[in-house]
C-alpha cells in the first residue's frame, strides 16, 4: 500500500508542468550528447550545473539524472551508425550493432536499443522504488565509523575497478580528498589551502572542476587528432525488430537488466562495468558465440539494457546512503548539496518530494526517451553530420560561460581552465580523474566521519574495527587491495582492461 | 624523460608540499584531530602511491616510454593554442566585456584554430552570441561583464 502511495506522490511531483519540461529538456540533452562524439554525461551535467543554481532542487535534480540515462539511449546511436561510441557505456554496442548496420540492419538495431533501454530503465527504477525504502531503514543504523568504511571501500572498489592502474587510480583519489580539504575547515573555522584568495575560502567549486577534468580537458584530447565521421549511407528503416529478434533477445535483455542494476549499485560500478559484463556473460552463454563481433543482435540488446538499469540501480546508494556510486552520482551529489540538502537515510523522510517525485521521474523520462529516440531517429542521424570543428568551440563557449555565472568571476574560469589542463595531462599521462572527482566530493563527509569517530572512541582507530558492519567494510576492502597484489588475480586484471582497450 | 617516473616524481612533490601545508594547519591529537589531520594523511597516502608508481616503472617494465612519445602524431600545438586563447579570455573579460571578448574567441577558434570560411567564423559566433546573450542575460538574468565600452 505504501509502494502505491509512495508512486501517486511521486507522480504529483513528476507530473507538475516545470518539472515535465525539465525532465524532457534533461533527456533531450542526455540524448543529444550521447549521440554527439566529444562529450559525455559528466561533462555535461557539470555544465548545467550552474544552471540549476535558480531552480527548486527537485527539478534540478529531475534534468541531471535525465541526462545521465538519456545519454545511455543516445550512445547507441552513434555506436550502431558510426561505429563511434557517443558515450563509454555503449563501446561495447559498437562491436555488433555497427556489423548489423553494414549488413543493413541499422533499423532493428537502434529498435532493440531502444527497446531493450526502455524496458530495462523502467525495470531499474521499479528496484529502485521496492530496495530504497528497505536499504533506508539498514542506513539508519549506521554511525560515523560506519560511514568512514564504507566511504573508503568506495574508493576502493572504485580504484579496483579502474581501466588503468589501480595505484594511479589511488593516487588521484589522494589527490582529490587533498582538494576536498581546501577552504574554510567546518569544524575548527580555519582557511586551509586558500592562498589568501576569498573566493577559495568556500572551497573549490564542484562545477569548474568537473568542467575543467571532463568537459575542457576532453576537448583538448579531442583537437589533437582527427575525429573521423563516417556515417553510414543506408537509409535507417523498419525500426521494429521481428519475432525471431526478439526470441533472440528477450532472455539477453532480462540478464542484461537484473545484472546491470546490481552491478550500477555497486560502489565504482555504473553503466560501463555493466555493459561490458553482460556483452561478455551473453557471448559466454550463447550457442553461437562466433557470431558475436559479427552481427548478433544480442551483442546489442544485452549491453544495452545493462547499461540503462545500471543507470537506474546506481541511484540507489546515493539516495539512501549519500554515497555516490560513481563519478555521475558524485556531481548529482554536489547538485543537492548546493541546495543545501544532504542526502542519506533522512532524504526520503525529510524530502520525500525529492525522493518519490526524482524516481516517478524516470518513469516519465523513459516514455519520454522511447519516443525520442524511435521517431526521432532522422534528427539524431542529421546532427551526426555536424562536424567537431564547429561543435567543439561551441562547447567551449558553453564551458566558458557557465564557469563565468556561477559566481560572476572570473577565478571560476580560471580554475576550470587549470583543471582542464590538468585532466589533460593526467590522461596523456593515464591518470583516469574520476576517482579524483568522487573523492573531492566525499571528502567534506569522511572527514567529518573520521574526526566524529576518533573523537567517539577518545582517539582509537580500534573503532572501525569492533562495530560489525564497519569492519565488514574495512575487510573486504583491505582483501580487495590485498587480491590486486596477488600475481594471478593482477594479471587477469590487466588482461581485461587490455581486451576492453582493444575493444575500444 | 621516461613519462612514468616523471609523472610520479610531479605527484611526490605535491604530497610533500600538502604534508609541509598540513603540518602548518596544525594536525591535532587522535583524540581531537586538527585542521591539517585529513591533508595531513592524504598527502602521507599520496607520496606512498607516487613512489610505488616510481618503483612499477622499473620492477614490472610498465615504462609508457619518453615525454616527447605522448605527443608524437598529434596536433599537439592545437590544445595549446585553445588553453593560451582561454586565458586571454579570462584576461581581459571583465575589461572588454562579455560580447566583444566572446566573439573574439569564438572568432579565433573558428578561423585560426579550424580553418574555417570568414562568413562561418563571423556568422557563427554572432548567431551564437545572440543566443548566449538572450538566455543568459534576457532570461536568466546574469550579470555578464559590460567592459569599457558599456556591452
Amino acid at each position: 500500500m505504501d509502494f502505491l502511495a509512495n508512486l501517486i506522490a511521486g507522480f504529483s511531483v513528476a507530473l507538475q508542468p516545470t518539472n515535465l519540461m525539465f525532465c524532457f529538456l534533461g533527456v533531450f540533452v542526455g540524448t543529444l550528447i550521447g549521440v554527439l562524439p566529444g562529450i559525455g554525461p559528466v561533462g555535461t551535467m557539470a555544465i548545467l550545473l550552474p544552471v540549476t543554481y535558480g531552480i527548486a532542487p527537485t527539478t534540478a535534480i529531475i534534468m541531471l539524472a535525465g541526462i545521465y540515462y538519456g545519454a545511455q539511449y543516445g550512445g547507441s546511436t552513434t555506436s550502431i551508425l558510426v561505429n563511434i561510441p557517443g558515450e563509454a557505456a555503449s563501446v561495447v554496442t559498437c562491436l555488433d550493432g555497427y556489423q548489423m548496420a553494414l549488413k543493413g540492419r541499422p533499423g532493428p538495431a537502434l529498435g532493440i536499443a531502444a527497446f531493450g533501454s526502455f524496458i530495462a530503465g523502467t525495470f531499474g527504477v521499479i528496484g529502485l522504488q521496492l530496495m530504497a525504502p528497505p536499504l533506508v531503514s539498514v542506513a539508519l543504523r549506521f554511525g560515523p565509523p560506519e560511514y568512514f568504511s564504507l566511504m573508503i571501500l568506495g574508493f576502493v572498489v572504485l580504484t579496483y575497478l579502474a581501466q588503468k592502474s589501480m595505484t594511479k587510480a589511488l593516487l588521484t583519489a589522494g589527490v582529490g580528498i587533498l582538494l576536498g580539504t581546501i577552504g574554510l575547515d567546518t569544524m575548527t573555522g580555519m582557511p586551509r589551502f586558500s592562498f589568501n584568495i576569498p573566493e577559495l575560502l568556500d572551497g573549490v567549486g564542484l562545477a569548474p572542476l568537473a568542467m575543467g577534468l571532463f568537459g575542457i580537458s576532453e576537448i583538448l584530447l579531442n583537437v589533437e587528432k582527427k575525429i573521423k565521421q563516417e556515417l553510414l549511407t543506408t537509409k535507417v528503416k523498419g525500426l521494429f525488430p521481428n519475432w525471431e529478434d526478439w526470441k533472440r533477445c528477450s532472455l539477453p535483455i532480462l540478464r542484461g537488466t537484473v545484472s546491470g542494476f546490481f552491478l550500477g549499485i555497486l560502489p565504482g560500478g555504473g553503466a560501463v562495468l555493466a555493459s561490458f559484463v553482460a556483452y561478455a556473460v551473453e557471448k559466454r552463454i550463447s550457442k553461437h558465440p562466433e557470431q558475436f563481433g559479427k552481427g548478433a543482435i544480442e551483442g546489442v540488446a544485452a549491453p544495452e539494457s545493462a547499461n540503462n538499469s545500471a543507470a537506474q540501480g546506481a541511484f540507489i546508494p546515493l539516495l539512501t546512503l549519500g554515497i555516490p556510486a560513481n563519478v555521475v552520482m558524485a556531481i548529482l551529489l554536489g547538485a543537492l548539496m548546493i541546495h543545501n540538502i544532504t542526502p542519506g537515510p533522512m532524504l526520503v523522510k525529510e524530502h520525500p518530494q525529492l525522493f518519490w517525485g526524482v524516481i516517478t521521474s524516470m518513469y516519465v523520462g523513459n516514455i519520454m526517451l522511447l519516443v525520442l529516440n524511435l521517431p526521432l531517429i532522422g534528427l539524431w542521424v542529421q546532427l551526426l553530420r555536424v562536424p567537431y570543428a564547429i561543435l567543439f568551440p561551441l562547447i567551449l563557449y558553453i564551458c566558458l560561460i557557465g564557469a563565468y555565472v556561477i559566481n560572476n568571476s572570473v577565478i571560476d574560469v580560471t580554475i576550470m581552465l587549470l583543471f582542464g589542463v590538468v585532466g589533460y595531462l593526467m590522461r596523456k599521462f593515464d591518470y583516469e580523474p574520476a576517482p579524483m572527482v568522487l573523492a573531492y566530493v566525499l571528502t567534506p563527509m569522511l572527514e567529518n566521519a573520521l574526526r566524529q569517530s576518533l573523537i567517539l572512541s577518545g582517539g582509537s582507530f580500534g573503532i572501525f574495527m569492533v562495530r560489525p558492519i564497519s569492519a565488514g567494510c574495512l575487510i573486504v576492502a583491505a582483501g580487495l587491495l590485498g587480491s590486486s597484489l596477488l600475481p594471478m588475480i593482477r594479471q587477469k586484471r590487466e588482461k581485461i582492461v587490455a581486451e576492453a582497450e582493444e575493444d575500444e | 624523460m621516461n613519462a612514468e617516473r616523471a609523472s610520479s616524481v610531479f605527484w611526490l612533490a605535491v604530497g610533500l608540499i600538502s604534508l609541509y601545508g598540513s603540518s602548518l594547519l596544525g594536525l591535532g591529537t587522535f583524540h581531537e584531530p586538527g585542521s591539517g589531520f585529513l591533508p595531513f594523511l592524504a598527502g602521507c597516502f599520496i607520496c606512498l602511491m607516487a613512489i610505488i608508481v616510481f618503483l612499477q616503472s622499473f620492477i614490472r617494465g610498465r615504462a609508457q616510454g619518453k615525454i616527447a612519445a605522448l605527443w608524437a602524431g598529434v596536433n599537439w600545438h592545437r590544445p595549446l593554442i585553445i588553453s593560451f586563447a582561454i586565458l586571454g579570455f579570462i584576461l581581459v573579460l571583465e575589461n572588454l566585456g562579455f560580447i566583444l571578448t566572446s566573439f573574439l574567441l569564438m572568432f579565433v577558434l573558428f578561423k585560426w584554430v579550424e580553418k574555417t570560411s570568414w562568413a562561418k567564423a563571423i556568422f557563427i559566433p554572432g548567431l551564437v552570441l545572440s543566443l548566449t546573450y538572450l538566455v543568459f542575460d534576457v532570461f536568466l538574468k546574469a550579470t555578464l561583464p559590460k567592459g569599457f565600452l558599456g556591452f
